[in-house]
């Protein structure tokens, strides 16, 4: 036992359990919060940072934004110098005066932003000041299955989200056992469901009849295909990045999907065939939402100034024309096809896709990824709010419950627009 | 008639507590389309991933840190807990059963709403972005394992204790030379334990570390996780190859250990 | 022993009770009477986190699920470990083996172990439902059907019941042998040696894991939220089939930014840990004995 405690001295006077790192208030030190680098989109973008500024110690605080960790670091008034976020989640932070106007930052280094997507930009757009840099774009799109589709006699391109009740009787003829018809993606997808009704979920009231009419709808799709717990249960067998996915099986015939997915099915499945369509409103309009991350200084940052060089650098055309190229001759490297980048910078995507893009003969991206590009400028998003994450919880919650069985569309929906008012109520009083 | 009962019994145990580490290795060791077919072999068989993984994050960095920071967590641990434990167990004094209420208390409150706060006391300090804070509290004892050894304390005989008082010796000389090698098998379980909670525990380093030179193993595994997995193109063999990586050092101490945990019987001890 | 040495010993724990411990706690219970966003200053509302905390219906069916999921989980989770303990005692030479591979599933990382579950879960071609099948049971969807989230948690959290068996397996080798062979002098069977010699050769021990899980199933986040709530699970819709108490208070905390509201309900459930313990403890005078009170 004495032996023990001599070790535990010996850590403590050694100090090899606890090695002391650089301080980060050093000046030209840049901490960075929520950014990973899983690809060269990361890495040769930071490349470009550092060559320009080889004065600068980057120090990448690598994996997915957190709340835990981000918030320790403000309540002790040492956050990092910039934050990498999901901008729905950013627009919160905004709109609470956590992050700090990127206003000056932006006209300092004279950055356009007509350059970047609206959607993206709005959503990190607080009382017309500007929180954040948007990075990537995603939107969501219609991914048909032509071999299941034709099997049952039905036409990829009649398949349509601007009818409903056509969509329903397709649903009820392709139906069987271990097969999903069409996966409407709610709750996750209400948002779009609801702006194809003609409403957008914030700044409307969620049992506004539209509303309720859509979670009616999409709920009824489900009960049509099983019920909820086979369905989801079914849908989780799904090996979704895998060569056998359900695409490739004919378990899944249609469902509206997040874009990256076109490069998962191109790389384990290249020779799976799909139509991609833009999932359209009631009045045959096509429609997508935008989501993606952003870039933001903290309130209370050591390293504005330095910060906004990085992130204005970060979202720059060159850069990510630098970026997609050293990403696209990685992939070669490995014969890989390579679908392109969707950032929401205008610019950028125009030079990438006339400049860069190279699917190598990949069906699914040849055909699927113009379209996603025509989409991007469709794109809508929510406006952000202090209270996002209730507002989402409660939408979410209200459809859970009808899916479920445990509440009518009205009542869940009702229910849901109570929680949401005292949510906003509660943000207001502060 | 009996062995065969106990066998069949065993291999039931084995087959349903081995699986999920079984279909971890040998998902870890498929290719990317077949990480998650549920074949019990890997075919095809590919242990590039764990090449690449060790290419791609510095593995062996973190494995160091792990075992600097789990062994002082478990050390310290270890060796305080058992000091409060045996106070407890083996005096009589006013408040004592007050003051163990306030220890089994410490383990009420959630650590969510008291994580901000001391991560304020670290902060304070100027520690807060060292590894000293994921395992210098331990130093003070903590409830857990004061709680798990005074019960092991409790249950040695006091006779013992009390022959060895009448010739004189004094507490602390009760503490390590009788109360000390008779609990070896509790002080070797907390050792065990608290190497493997230090180890998996994700949420003191992602809170405290920002360099990711001083990650341990787990926050890194946040990183591969972040990087291949959900944030990334979905490469769940590295994610899993980099989970393998991670559990066999535990597996290993884990086998080595537990034979003493089962050895140094009361009735040995005393003969 | 008496007096005052025993102070001497407990004073690690008290001096890092006082520098780490009362301190937050403290302040834990000052924040649940402010309004904290962790991003401005605290702001005093009074008891209007407690009043909020009475007639939020999420609390209500939060506490409800974690004391379902504690009612299931602790019993089977004691019932359980002891069996395990008393096979591999009897493993032979090959008990070292069998040790590890019960105590596996606890090494393995969450995220591997959230994954494969919901795979060995999942209603429609999971092992467990193939498993019941054999016996002509149709299993329920337990990962998706708001009924049995909760029994299918119990279920997962004895893959980890590895700790506490092996609590039970060193309690065991320190039963001594001659009460056994005294209790089968006397024409007892394995039964009533069980419950005469074993149980309350063991109960010390018993009574700490019991305590012990109690108080830790009554804070379960980790699996349900990993499963349900996190990354994997923002594209489930299960609703608050799987919303326990302190996921609720997590999400309150560092969702919502309401750190003051979060605070108060983590004082809610520190009473009624608090309460539940307190019964558990008076209940064990009557039934743990110690070697050292003999």
């Amino acid at each position: 036992m004495r032996g023990w405690l001599v070790g535990v001295v010996a850590v403590l006077v050694c100090g090899c359990g606890g090695l002391g790192a650089t301080p980060a208030d050093a000046p030209n030190t840049l901490v960075t919060m929520g950014f990973g680098q899983p690809d060269e989109h990361a890495t040769a973008r930071v490349a470009v940072f550092r060559a320009a500024h080889p004065e600068v110690d980057v120090r990448i605080n690598e994996g997915a934004f957190d709340e835990q960790q981000f918030l320790s670091a403000v309540a002790a008034e040492d956050p990092p110098d910039l934050v990498y976020a999901e901008r729905r989640k950013l627009g919160s932070y905004a709109a609470r005066g956590a992050v700090l106007s990127l206003d000056d930052c932006v006209r300092e280094h004279g950055v356009d932003l007509g350059e970047f997507r609206e959607a993206a930009l709005r959503q990190v757009t607080h009382e017309g000041r500007v929180y954040g840099l948007p990075d990537f774009a995603m939107t969501r799109v219609l991914i048909l299955n032509n071999s299941a589709l034709r099997a049952a006699g039905v036409d990829p391109a009649s398949v349509s989200t601007t009818d409903w009740s056509a969509l329903a009787e397709l649903v009820a003829r392709l139906n069987r056992p271990k097969r999903i018809a069409f996966d409407p993606k709610v709750p996750e997808f209400l948002p779009l469901w609801a702006k194809a009704n003609g409403v957008d979920l914030v700044g409307t009231r969620l049992d506004d009849p539209r509303v309720v009419e859509a979670v009616r709808y999409t709920a009824e799709l489900v009960r049509r295909q099983g019920g909820w717990a086979s369905f989801k249960a079914f849908r989780d067998t799904f090996d979704q990045f895998g060569a056998q996915n359900a695409y490739v099986t004919g378990q899944l015939a249609a469902m509206p999907m997040e874009s990256w997915y076109l490069n998962t099915l191109a790389t384990n499945s290249p020779d799976v065939d799909v139509t991609i369509a833009p999932f359209t409103d009631r009045r045959g309009r096509p429609l997508t939402e935008s989501s993606g991350q952003a870039w933001a200084i903290p309130k209370g940052a050591r390293h504005p100034d330095l910060a906004c060089r990085f992130l204005v650098t970060m979202t720059d055309a060159d850069t990510w024309v630098t970026a997609a190229t050293a990403r696209r001759d990685a992939l070669a490297a490995k014969g890989k096809p390579y679908g392109g980048t969707f950032t929401a910078n205008r610019v950028a995507d125009e030079r990438i896709f006339r400049e860069v893009f190279d699917p190598r003969g990949n069906r699914i991206l040849e055909r699927g990824v113009p379209q996603v590009l025509a989409l991007q400028d469709e794109a809508f998003a929510l406006a952000p709010s202090p209270a996002a994450s209730e507002l989402v919880r409660a939408w979410e919650g209200g459809v859970n419950r009808v899916l479920t069985g445990r509440q009518s569309p009205e009542d869940a929906m009702a229910q849901a627009q109570r929680e949401a008012e005292r949510a906003l109520r509660r943000v207001g009083a502060r | 008639m009996k062995r065969v009962g106990v066998w069949s019994g065993l291999l039931v145990v084995a087959v349903a507590f081995g699986y999920p580490f079984w279909w971890l290795v040998s998902a870890s060791l498929k290719d990317r389309a077949h990480v998650f077919d549920n074949a019990l072999l890997p075919r095809p068989f590919s242990p590039g991933n764990y090449v690449e993984v060790w290419r791609a994050v510095p593995l062996t960095t973190w494995i160091v840190n792990s075992v600097a920071v789990g062994v002082a967590a478990a050390l310290a641990a270890t060796a305080a807990s058992a000091v409060v434990a045996f106070g407890f167990a083996m005096f009589r004094f006013r408040g004592r059963t007050l003051l163990f209420g306030v220890v089994l208390a410490t383990m009420m409150l959630p650590g969510a709403v008291t994580m901000v706060p001391v991560y304020l006391e670290w902060h304070a300090l100027g520690l807060a972005t060292t590894q000293i804070p994921l395992w210098a509290q331990n130093l003070f004892g903590s409830a857990f394992y004061i709680f798990l050894l005074r019960q092991f304390f409790l249950g040695l005989p006091r006779e013992v204790f009390d022959a060895a008082r009448v010739d004189g010796a004094g507490a602390w000389r009760l503490f390590t030379s009788m109360a000390v090698p008779l609990a070896r098998p509790g002080l070797i379980v907390v050792f065990v334990f608290e190497l493997k909670a230090a180890w998996t525990d994700l949420i003191k380093p992602l809170i405290y570390l920002r360099d990711p030179d001083l990650y341990t193993l787990s926050r890194g595994l946040k990183t591969v996780l972040d990087r291949f997995g959900e944030g990334g193109e979905a490469q769940w063999e590295l994610v899993l190859a980099a989970s393998a990586v991670a559990t066999v050092p535990m597996v290993l101490l884990f086998l080595v250990a537990q034979r003493y945990f089962v050895r140094g019987t009361v009735t040995q001890h005393v003969e | 022993m008496t007096g005052r040495a025993g102070w001497w010993f407990l004073l690690p724990w008290i001096v890092g009770f006082l520098a780490f411990t009362a301190g937050p706690m403290a302040f834990s219970l000052w924040l649940s009477l402010n309004h904290y966003d962790m991003l401005e200053p605290p702001e005093y509302v009074g008891l209007d986190n407690y009043r909020e905390a009475l007639t939020d219906d999420r609390v209500g069916t939060a506490l409800w699920n974690t004391l379902f999921f504690t009612a299931l989980h602790v019993p089977s989770q004691v019932v359980l470990a002891l069996a395990l303990a008393g096979l591999l005692r009897r493993a032979g030479r090959a008990a070292g083996f069998f040790r590890t591979v019960v105590y596996l599933p606890v090494m393995t990382p969450p995220v591997a172990l959230a994954a494969l579950f919901l795979l060995l879960l999942n209603g429609q071609n999971g092992a467990v439902n193939a498993f019941l099948g054999w016996f002509g049971f149709t299993g329920p969807n337990w990962t998706t059907d708001p009924v049995w989230i909760k029994p299918g948690l119990v279920v997962m959290s004895l893959w980890t019941v590895g700790s506490t068996a092996v609590l039970y397996l060193a309690a065991l080798t320190r039963v001594p042998p001659e009460r056994y062979e005294a209790a089968r002098l006397d024409g007892a069977s394995p039964w009533r040696q069980f419950w005469h010699v074993t149980l309350p050769g063991i109960s010390g021990t018993v009574y700490f894991t019991v305590v012990v899980n109690t108080i830790a199933s009554l804070q379960v986040f980790t699996e349900a939220y990993t499963m349900f709530f996190g990354a994997r699970g923002k594209q489930s819709g299960e609703g608050d089939a799987a919303l326990f108490y302190v996921i609720h208070l997590f999400r309150e905390a560092f969702e919502s930014l309401r750190m003051g509201y979060a605070s108060a309900l983590a004082w809610g459930l520190f009473v009624v840990i608090a309460v539940v313990t307190a019964v558990q403890v008076r209940l064990s005078r009557r039934y743990v004995h110690y070697e050292g009170e003999r």
